[in-house]
């Protein structure tokens, strides 16, 4: 992960000083904060869930070690184990392009086209700012159960709709709905980041007669390398680590029959209505590498096709 | 897109068993009773706990944005040893899944007598321990042209005073999205408050609303969602002042010049 | 010298330095109750429930600390979801309340690692359960030792939309119904509702209460004294082959329907306006009442037809426990008793929590009740002589079997398994948790 991280990380700044502050010092004064936090807060309760995976640790009695037994139960006899990655991996790669691409899409109309109203900008902004509630759940029932809002629309043009957020088959793809419906967060972030970019850039496009279009591909995209970079490596991470909209839709179960079983919401089973926080610590940790794969691999790919440096 | 707020708010004002079972967004009879009963039905006043979230967020935000765009500055700006290794460190933070960590972190403010005040919610955020906020930053700190920080150097100017008049002001749109994510996610964050408030005097808002249901028993709906409307209030509120600066940021400070 | 420091600066200190020996379950005190211990006496109480609950237990509180100066207790309260991670991060982190409610499918999880006190060296002096019967007391108690205290008798009940089967013109389900007759009342109301993905009766297939009546009536149990399941895969495939045939016949929610309920009242098929009947608890009744506009009865789950045992058991609703952490345990007890046992606490505390256990307290609760308080109260007392004993305890690991059962009867219910093996799978799979723990 370090080499990774190593080719797209931060340059030093050219012709940097010899003995002026370009040296470490300012570096870690500036970085003091962090660190104290990292080391004082993270760091031990980091690695105390590391131990505790190597233990048979119940949440109310002493922990035992155990060695690698929860590790090698997980990768040849947990079923459960299979079901919940597949569950998230599938989600991971339908809901992370999909909601980027919306998010874009709006931001980019809202950055453009329409002018003022703050409301109407927050308008957006708003199935995310109730995220998890009650509110939801009857929402998503609604839409998608048996004679829910989409099967009434469905029944028009004569086609009998499943309950899709209670069929094994469909439940999934509801909430990968859910997610890119609550597309607020990277909408506002992709926002930021086309206000960042200089409308000189963009004048002087126009002065050469570019359309729209390639003032976007040629301009806009290239300048908002870095917010989609970053974007999609921290979506990827959250999707990864889902656990609300499961735990919200299925009451906390995974169903029906583990179609929504998100791996943390598995782990977070395995943890607080199990007692088998041992276990849950080793199911995170594999995660942790999982996700550190795949962000390892945005980092090596990011120096071919993200632009620093305006 | 606004149907659950819609929902929500014909939800506070209808009797509670036409909550679950009808569909349609009119209630049957129209009552403010559950404001009332939200408001001030339980021990302590509603109003408490926006008072206490107002001060977690608020604290939140200032301590998130001052250590999250300081060591931002120092991953994006700056060169020292380790760096790489650092990052991918503080990278690696935004993995674990917070079930795991939750106990040996509940022991450790335990022992440093934390547990029962706002201190394990809001420290953290002033130790930068929010590591999608640098991560953010560092991704629009980067792409500020370095011409600048050159230009400021010649000038005789030392790091802290290129993040203080360089970086900073250019950085007005991610500073102000940092600002309205750590309000939001604050605000509505509930397992912080869950675990560490245990003292209904200092629960937030989000811990106040679930004191109305209990999802074994007989719950106070109505309340909740009275309850759940006013507490989208100040969000939204903060988020319409913020966004201001989210929008105007740059167009007014200007690269030009 | 830095032995020595060491030594006087004592525990605070130490802890911080072992901070994973003590958070491992080592034996250092943290500090949290003991600042208050010295001259006024702090108690801490924990529950889940909702605002009623709340104010009835702050009551009962404030009552007691004006006979017992000097005294305070502070209640903690959450709802039921959000209590047991939030019990779990205090009592891993040694810092639990004093006193904490218990639910009996918990109670064998903590009792059992240590984390509650056994409570029998109180009686009678400083815990007052003289006239608990002993029923009562031994739903308290596991591995042989009280641990809890019963707040509320409770049972397994038929919660039913009482107005609608009256105005379809059928006969209301009642105790004499068995399993078969509640099957054909089911598809009969079907039939004559004639509303759309509307049914008699939701699916109890997956229901584990449900589950433990039927194999009660038949003489088995769902666990063996030895902590084995206790009855075979064909038992259970009779079970998932009567929901099946129900299913077919229209009787119980299609299983995509049944998959909205979410295992809590306001997403119960009742409650959705789904099916006409439920499998729940007893003291669930008045949850249910304020979120359904018709009446709603209560009756028991079905009988096992002539001569059946039971299956039912008067359970306690919940509990309340004592902290194997807390610094005073004796003034935790006695706060106990003076719930349970005096009657001011009784008529605060009303039937909110279940129909109490004390006699004397029954006795002047029961004139002080609404008519749905009156419905519950009635409910215990017809079915009192229609209770089998209390089953075998849970083993370990016996938390996720429900999830298995609820998983495999959705893997029959949607064509994935018939229920032949489904019966296998489901006994494959127990079989597993229960070896595992």
């Amino acid at each position: 992960m370090a080499s990774a991280v190593s080719e797209a990380a931060p340059r030093p700044i050219e012709g940097a000083g010899e003995n002026g502050w370009r040296g470490s010092g300012a570096g870690y004064l500036f970085l003091t904060p962090w660190l104290l936090g990292f080391f004082g807060l993270t760091l031990g309760p980091a690695l105390i869930s590391l131990y505790l995976s190597f233990t048979d640790f119940d949440l109310l009695s002493t922990p035992r070690w155990v060695g690698a037994a929860n590790y090698v139960r997980i990768a040849t006899s947990d079923p459960k184990f299979v079901a919940a990655m597949h569950v998230t991996f599938l989600y991971v790669a339908l809901a992370v392009p999909l909601k980027l691409a919306f998010a874009l899409m709006v931001a980019v109309i809202l950055n453009k086209g329409i002018r003022g109203l703050p409301l109407y900008r927050a308008m957006f902004y708003l199935p995310s700012l109730i995220g998890a509630s009650v509110a939801i759940a009857v929402l998503w029932r609604q839409l998608f159960s048996g004679d829910g809002l989409l099967n009434r629309v469905l029944a028009l043009i004569g086609i009998q709709g499943p309950s899709w957020i209670s069929d094994p088959d469909t439940s999934l793809y509801t909430l990968v709905a859910l997610s890119i419906w609550q597309f607020g967060s990277p909408m506002i972030i992709f926002l930021a980041g086309l206000r960042q970019i200089p409308k000189d850039v963009y004048e002087a496009a126009e002065i050469d007669g570019a359309s729209r279009s390639q003032q976007f591909w040629r301009i806009t995209l290239p300048l908002l390398t870095p917010v989609v970079f970053f974007n999609g490596v921290v979506q990827t991470i959250e999707a990864f680590k889902a656990f609300t909209p499961a735990f919200i839709i299925s009451g906390g179960t995974g169903g029906p029959i583990d179609s929504t079983l998100f791996y943390t919401l598995y782990l977070y089973q395995e943890a607080f209505a199990y007692f088998r926080m041992g276990y849950a610590s080793a199911l995170a940790w594999i995660l942790v590498v999982i996700i550190a794969a795949f962000t390892a691999l945005a980092f090596l790919s990011s120096r071919y096709w993200v632009h620093y440096d305006g | 897109m606004l149907y659950p707020l819609l929902w929500m708010l014909a939800s506070s004002f209808k009797p509670e068993s036409d909550i679950f079972s009808s569909a349609s967004l009119w209630p049957s009879h129209f009552s403010l009773e559950a404001y009332q009963r939200g408001w001030s039905g339980l021990q302590v006043s509603f109003g408490q706990f926006f008072l206490n979230s107002l001060l977690v967020s608020l604290s939140c935000v200032i301590g998130n944005v001052i250590s999250c765009s300081l060591t931002a500055y120092a991953f994006a700006r700056l060169t020292f040893r380790g760096q790489n290794i650092w990052f991918a460190l503080m990278l690696g933070t935004l993995m674990l899944p917070y079930h795991v960590t939750l106990i040996p972190q509940y022991v450790l403010f335990l022992n440093l007598d934390w547990v029962g005040t706002f201190l394990p919610l809001i420290v953290p955020k002033f130790l930068a321990a929010d590591a999608f906020f640098i991560f953010l930053l560092v991704q629009f700190f980067r792409s500020i042209p370095r011409d600048l920080d050159d230009a400021a150097m010649i000038d005789g100017c030392g790091p802290l005073r290129i993040y203080w008049m360089v970086i900073l002001p250019l950085s007005l749109p991610a500073l102000a999205t940092a600002a309205i994510f750590t309000f939001i996610w604050t605000w509505d964050d509930f397992f912080g408050p869950l675990v560490y408030l245990t003292d209904i005097n200092t629960y937030t808002v989000q811990l106040g609303l679930r004191s109305f249901v209990d999802s074994t028993g007989k719950s106070d709906w109505g309340a909740l969602f009275a309850m759940s409307t006013l507490t989208l209030l100040p969000v939204l509120g903060f988020f319409l002042a913020f966004q201001r600066l989210l929008i105007n940021g740059i167009a007014t400070t200007g690269l030009k010049g | 010298m830095t032995h020595a420091m060491g030594r006087t600066v004592g525990a605070p200190a130490l802890s911080r330095r072992l901070l994973m020996t003590s958070m491992l379950g080592g034996a250092l005190a943290t500090r949290g109750s003991t600042a208050f211990a010295q001259s006024d006496l702090r108690l801490r109480m924990f529950w889940w429930g909702s605002k009623e609950r709340a104010e009835r237990t702050n009551k009962v509180n404030a009552l007691y600390q004006q006979t017992n100066a000097g005294l305070t207790v502070t209640g903690e309260s959450l709802g039921w979801t959000d209590y047991w991670p939030r019990l779990a991060t205090q009592t891993a982190g040694r810092n639990a309340a004093d006193v904490l409610q218990m639910d009996y499918r918990y109670i064998f999880e903590y009792a059992r690692r240590g984390a509650l006190l056994p409570l029998d060296g109180y009686q009678p002096a400083a815990l007052n359960l003289g006239d608990f019967s002993p029923a009562a007391i031994d739903s308290g108690k596991v591995d042989g030792k009280i641990y809890g205290v019963s707040l509320g008798l409770n049972s397994t009940a038929l919660i039913y939309d009482k107005e609608l089967i009256q105005k379809l013109g059928l006969k209301e389900p009642s105790w004499e119904m068995a399993w078969s007759e509640i099957g054909d009342l089911a598809v009969e109301i079907s039939k004559a509702a004639k509303r759309d993905r509307f049914t008699g009766l939701a699916d109890g297939g997956r229901d584990e209460p449900a589950l433990e009546v039927w194999l009660g009536q038949r003489g088995k149990s769902l666990y063996t004294t030895e902590g084995k399941l206790g009855f075979d895969d064909k038992d259970i495939a009779e079970w998932f082959a009567f929901w099946q045939d129900l299913r077919k016949r229209g009787g119980c929610a299609a299983p995509d329907t049944q998959a909205l309920d979410r295992g809590e009242i306001d997403s119960s098929m009742l409650t959705l306006g789904k099916a006409a009947m439920g499998f729940h608890q007893s003291n669930q009744l008045v949850g249910f009442q304020a979120l359904n506009k018709s009446k709603l009865g209560l009756t028991t789950y079905p009988n096992g037809g002539k001569g059946a045992k039971p299956g039912r058991y008067l359970k306690p609703a919940m509990m309340w426990s004592v902290s194997a952490q807390s610094k005073q345990q004796e003034a935790a007890v006695k706060l106990v008793s003076f719930f349970v046992a005096d009657l001011e606490a009784g008529k605060l505390l009303g039937v909110e929590r279940g129909v109490p256990a004390s006699d004397a307290v029954r006795k002047v609760v029961t004139p002080t009740l609404d008519e749905l308080g009156r419905t519950m109260a009635d409910y215990i007392t017809l079915i009192s002589d229609k209770v089998g004993p209390l089953p075998p305890p849970p083993p370990r690991g016996a938390g996720e079997i429900q999830t298995i059962l609820r998983r495999v009867n959705e893997l029959v219910g949607f064509g994935k398994l018939a229920p032949t093996d489904g019966g296998k799978q489901f006994v494959i799979d127990s079989t597993a948790v229960l070896a595992r723990g």
